[in-house]
C-alpha cells in the first residue's frame, strides 16, 4: 500500500475513533447539565403536573442508553433530531430547521474571515522575517502579540467604539432577516471579520514568522543563496514551503479557534448564526439542539484537521516516501 | 379590576389624550426599566410598570411606517402561543396580536376589553360575562362566546403553564354560552373579581378550533406574517381594529437582540426604533446626553429578599422582623438598581386595587434590630444569603444588604447561585433558607394565591397561617369593595407583621426608543408602554 493512503486510513480510523468518544462526552455532558430542559421552559410555572407533561412530550422519560442510541444513529443517517423545546412547547419542529438558516449565516461570515486569514497569516508571517529587526517587524509582532491577548469581545468593541461611535462609517450591529442573505449588506460585516480576523490571525503570523526565522538559517537556504539563486526563489521555492508545513497545522487550528470566536462575535454585533443559536439553546436546555450543533461542530474540526494533514503531505515531498 | 359600569369606550383613547394619571402610588424618579436576563425573564413571566413616555407629540400622529423593536430574545423558545409565553419578547407580540377581556390603563385601573361586563350571581359564583360585539378576528371570523369558551378551555390545561393558574378556580366543564355575546362562567370557589383573572397576557383570546400557532389569528391591532423564533417577526397592520384608528404603523418588525450593548448599539444606528431593557447605567448615560429618550416607568413589580418561615434562624419572627429593619431600603434602591425604583414596604403590589396604604413606610431602626436578635437569642447572628446575577440588581443588593446588616451585629455571608439553578425547584429554587425573588404584580390576588396560600406552588416563604388563608378567602371570594378592602387590609397586615418578604423595591421598567417614535406612554403594567405598539407612530 502506498504510504499515503496508509497514512490516511490510520487518519480517517482516529479521526472516527474521536468522533466517537466525542459524541460520548457531548451526550454524558449534556445529561449530567443541571437543570432538564422542562424546567428551565417551565420556569417559576414548574408545577409536578406541567413538568410530568413536558418530560413525556420530550421523551425525557427513555433510559439515557436508549437516547443516545437514537440519537446517534439518526446523526449518521443526516436525522439531527427534534428540537426538545419544540416539544414541550408541543410542536414539531426538527433541529435542522432551526439551525440551517443560522448556519449558512455562520458560514458566510467565516468563509469571508478565512479567504482573508490564510493570506494575510502567510503575508504578514513572511514580511517580518525578511527584514528582521526592522520597524515592519517590530510593528507586525507588537501588534499580533496584543491581538493575541485580547479576547473577542473586547476586540468588537473596541471597533465598535472607532468605527461607529467616533466615526460613524459602519453599523454596529449585523442584523439579517430570517431567509435573508448576509451578502446583501455587506457594510454590516465588515466589522465582524475585523473582529474575527483579528483574534485569528495573530497565532498564525506569529507560528509562520517563526517557522520562516528558522528556515533562513538552515544551511540549504544559505547554500541556494551561496549558489546565486535569485533571493526572490529562495524565498518561494527554497524556505516558505518548508515553513509553511508546520504552519499548515497551526492555520488549521486557526479555522477551529475562528469557528469558537464566532459564537462570541455573534453575540456582541447581534448576527443570527449557529453561535447564538448555540447560546440560546444551551440557555433553553433544548438538549437535541445543543447535542447535535456541538456535534457537527466536532465533525467540521476533525475534517479541517485531515485536510491539513493531507496539505502537509502534498508541501512535504519526503513524508510522501516509504520510510 | 374592571366593573360592570364601563363603558363601551375605547380605553386607548385616554392614552393618546394623555389624560391617565399616575396617582399618588407611582411617585418616584422616572426610570429605566429593570433589565432581564432571557432565563430569568423566562422564569418570571412578565411584570407590571408604567413606562413614561418618551417623546411628546407633535401634531397629529404620522401614519405609515414599520416600527422596528428589539427585545432580549428568548432563542427558538419565543413563542406566539399566548397559553405558554413566558419572556417580555413573547410579550410583546402576542400584545399585539392578540386582545385581552380586561384591558389594564397605564395607572393600573382597568376598561372593558373584549369583555364588556362581568355580572356575578350573590354569592360570587357565577358570572355572565358579556362580550364586546362587532369584533373580528384576523381571518375575518366574528368574536363571540364560543371563542371565550375555547380560550379558557384550552389555558385550562396543565401543559400551557403560563395560563393555566388563571382559570384554575373555574369549572370549566360547566361554561356555556347563553347567547353569541353573552357567556356563563361557573366557578368552583367564590371570587368576587374574576375580571381581574384576564389582564394577564397568558389568557388572551383565540379562535375557538385553533390547534397551533405556526400562522396564529387575533383580534389584535397587528396580523401575523412572519415569525422565526430566536430571530424576528413582522406583523402588519390590522385595517379592521375595533379601536378605530389604531394602529398608525403599516407594520411592527420585533428583532431578538439578548445582548445589551448590542441592542442598544442598534438603536443608536438606527437599525431598530426602541429596545426593552435598557441597563441602568446606560440610562444614566442616556438621560444625560438625551440623544435617545429613555422610558421610565414605574411599576409595582417587586424584588425582594425572602426568608423560609419554617428554617432557623428565621422560623423566629424576630429575627425577620429585626432583618426588615436592618435594610436601608433608599440606598438599595439607589446602590442596587441606580435609583430606578421606589422603595418597598414589604406588602407587594404598590398601585394595585386594594394596596393597604395606611401601612407606615418601614425604615432602618438598627437600635431595634438589635434588641429584638437579643431577645431572640440570635446576637452575633451568621447566616448565609444565597444570590445570583439572573436579575440585575440582585447580587448589587444582596452585598449592599450584607454591608448594613454589620451594624446589627449580623454576619452576613452572600454565595453566589448559578442564574440558571436559581429559579428551578428540582435544585435551588424553594429549598433556599434566605435568598433573593423578582415578582411581576399582576394583582394582590394572583401574588397572594401563587406565593402564600397554603398549598401556593411558589411558597418561597413557606408561609403557614390558618388566620391568613381565611381572611385572603374572604378577600378574594367578596364582591362588596369596601368590604373587600377591610379583607385585604387584614391580609396585609398580616405580612407586614409576620412575613417573610422584605421588599426593598417596586422596581421601575426603564426601556429606550428613537427620537422619531412617538405615542408610547407611561404605562405602569409592561415595559416600553406596555407594548402598546399600536398608539406609537414615527415622526418624519
Amino acid at each position: 500500500m502506498s504510504p499515503v493512503l496508509a497514512f490516511l486510513g490510520r487518519r480517517l480510523l482516529g479521526a472516527f475513533v474521536a468522533l466517537f468518544v466525542a459524541s460520548i462526552v457531548i451526550f454524558a455532558a449534556l445529561n449530567i447539565l443541571p437543570g432538564d430542559p422542562a424546567s428551565v421552559i417551565l420556569g417559576r410555572n414548574a408545577t409536578p403536573q406541567a413538568h410530568a407533561v413536558l418530560t413525556k412530550r420530550m421523551q425525557l422519560d427513555r433510559p439515557a442508553t436508549t437516547r443516545y442510541v437514537d440519537w446517534l444513529t439518526g446523526f449518521v443517517h443526516g436525522d439531527l433530531g427534534v428540537s426538545a423545546v419544540s416539544l414541550a412547547q408541543g410542536q414539531h419542529d426538527t433541529v435542522w430547521q432551526q439551525i440551517s438558516g443560522p448556519l449558512k449565516n455562520s458560514a458566510i461570515l467565516a468563509a469571508i474571515a478565512a479567504f482573508f486569514m490564510i493570506p494575510l497569516s502567510i503575508g504578514l508571517g513572511v514580511i517580518g522575517p525578511i527584514y528582521p529587526g526592522k520597524p515592519i517587524d517590530h510593528a507586525i509582532s507588537v501588534l499580533s502579540l496584543g491581538a493575541i491577548a485580547l479576547p473577542e469581545f473586547v476586540t468588537g468593541s473596541l471597533l465598535i467604539g472607532v468605527f461607529f461611535v467616533a466615526l460613524d462609517w459602519l453599523p454596529p450591529v449585523a442584523i439579517v432577516p430570517p431567509g435573508g442573505n448576509p451578502l446583501d449588506n455587506p457594510s454590516q460585516l465588515v466589522l465582524p471579520v475585523l473582529t474575527l480576523l483579528f483574534a485569528s490571525l495573530a497565532a498564525g503570523v506569529r507560528m509562520v514568522r517563526a517557522g520562516m526565522t528558522e528556515v533562513l538559517q538552515t544551511e540549504y537556504v544559505q547554500t541556494a543563496r551561496l549558489n546565486g539563486v535569485a533571493e526572490r526563489r529562495v524565498l518561494s521555492r527554497y524556505a516558505l514551503r518548508n515553513a509553511l508545513a508546520p504552519s499548515v497545522q497551526v492555520l488549521a487550528q486557526n479555522l477551529q479557534w475562528l469557528i469558537g470566536g464566532i459564537i462570541i462575535t455573534e453575540s456582541v454585533f447581534a448576527y443570527p448564526g449557529i453561535g447564538t443559536t448555540l447560546v440560546n439553546a444551551v440557555q433553553n436546555r433544548d438538549v437535541t439542539v445543543v447535542q447535535s450543533v456541538a456535534m457537527l461542530i466536532a465533525v467540521v474540526y476533525v475534517v479541517l484537521n485531515l485536510l491539513a494533514d493531507l496539505v502537509v503531505m502534498l508541501l512535504v515531498p519526503k513524508l510522501r516516501e516509504p520510510v | 379590576m374592571t366593573d360592570r359600569q364601563d363603558l363601551d369606550r375605547p380605553p386607548g383613547n385616554d392614552i393618546l389624550d394623555g389624560r391617565f394619571s399616575r396617582g399618588g402610588l407611582l411617585r418616584g424618579a422616572a426610570a429605566l426599566g429593570i433589565g432581564m436576563s432571557p432565563l430569568l425573564a423566562a422564569a418570571c413571566g412578565g411584570g407590571s410598570s408604567s413606562s413614561t413616555a418618551a417623546s411628546s407629540s407633535v401634531g397629529a400622529p404620522r401614519r405609515g411606517g414599520q416600527l422596528k423593536l428589539g427585545f432580549v430574545g428568548g432563542g427558538t423558545a419565543e413563542t406566539v402561543d399566548p397559553f405558554i409565553g413566558v419572556t417580555p419578547i413573547d410579550e410583546g407580540r402576542i400584545q399585539n396580536l392578540y386582545d385581552p377581556m380586561v384591558i389594564v390603563n397605564p395607572d393600573l385601573t382597568t376598561s372593558p376589553g373584549l369583555a364588556l361586563e362581568w355580572n356575578p350571581n350573590s354569592d360570587a359564583t357565577v358570572y355572565e360575562v358579556k362580550l364586546r360585539d362587532g369584533v373580528t378576528f384576523h381571518n375575518g371570523k366574528s368574536f363571540g362566546a364560543d371563542d371565550v369558551i375555547y380560550s379558557i378551555q384550552q389555558m385550562s390545561k396543565p401543559a400551557n403553564f403560563g395560563s393555566y393558574p388563571f382559570v384554575s378556580g373555574i369549572d370549566v366543564a360547566n361554561m356555556k354560552a347563553i347567547n353569541k355575546h353573552l357567556v356563563r362562567i361557573p366557578l368552583k370557589a367564590p371570587d368576587g373579581d374574576l375580571a381581574a383573572n384576564f389582564t394577564y397576557y397568558n389568557t388572551w383570546m383565540i379562535p375557538a378550533g385553533t390547534t397551533d400557532f405556526k400562522h396564529p389569528i387575533g383580534t389584535g391591532p397587528f396580523a401575523f406574517e412572519s415569525f422565526t423564533p430566536g430571530q424576528q417577526s413582522v406583523f402588519k397592520k390590522n385595517p379592521n381594529y375595533w379601536q378605530t384608528g389604531k394602529p398608525y404603523v403599516d407594520s411592527l418588525m420585533i428583532t431578538s437582540i439578548t445582548d445589551p450593548t448590542a441592542r442598544l448599539n442598534a438603536l443608536l444606528a438606527g437599525t431598530i426604533d426602541g429596545m426593552a431593557q435598557l441597563p441602568f447605567q446606560e440610562a444614566k448615560a442616556h438621560q444625560a446626553t438625551g440623544d435617545i429618550n429613555v422610558l421610565v416607568a414605574p411599576s409595582p413589580q417587586a424584588m425582594m429578599f425572602y426568608m423560609d418561615t419554617q428554617k432557623a434562624p428565621f422560623s423566629d419572627n424576630r429575627v425577620r422582623q429585626a432583618f426588615r429593619l436592618i435594610a436601608d431600603r433608599p440606598a438599595l434602591v439607589e446602590g442596587a438598581i441606580s435609583g430606578f425604583g421606589t422603595v418597598g414596604n414589604d406588602t407587594v403590589g404598590k398601585g394595585l386595587p386594594y394596596y393597604d396604604t395606611s401601612l407606615p413606610q418601614r425604615v432602618q431602626d438598627i437600635d431595634k434590630a438589635k434588641s429584638l436578635l437579643k431577645a431572640a437569642g440570635q446576637s452575633n447572628l451568621k447566616v448565609e444569603f444565597q444570590t445570583s446575577d439572573i436579575f440585575p440588581g440582585f447580587v448589587e443588593s444582596a452585598t449592599l444588604f450584607a454591608q448594613q446588616a454589620k451594624a446589627a451585629g449580623v454576619t452576613v455571608n452572600l454565595k453566589q447561585e448559578p442564574a440558571n439553578s436559581y429559579y428551578n425547584p428540582s435544585l435551588l429554587y424553594l429549598k433556599m433558607a434566605f435568598a433573593e425573588t423578582q415578582w411581576p404584580m399582576l394583582s394582590l390576588k394572583y401574588f397572594y394565591l401563587q406565593a402564600l396560600s397554603t398549598g401556593a406552588p411558589y411558597n418561597e416563604t413557606h408561609f403557614k397561617s390558618a388566620a391568613f388563608n381565611t381572611a385572603l378567602a374572604n378577600a378574594i371570594g367578596e364582591l362588596d369593595k369596601t368590604k373587600a378592602q377591610d379583607y385585604w387590609n387584614q391580609v396585609q397586615q398580616i405580612q407586614y407583621d409576620q412575613g417573610g418578604y422584605l421588599q426593598w423595591t417596586n422596581a421601575d421598567w426603564v426601556d429606550a426608543v428613537s427620537k422619531k417614535v412617538q405615542g408610547l406612554k407611561p404605562h405602569a403594567a409592561g415595559a416600553l408602554g406596555n407594548y402598546l405598539f399600536m398608539d406609537a407612530w414615527l415622526s418624519a
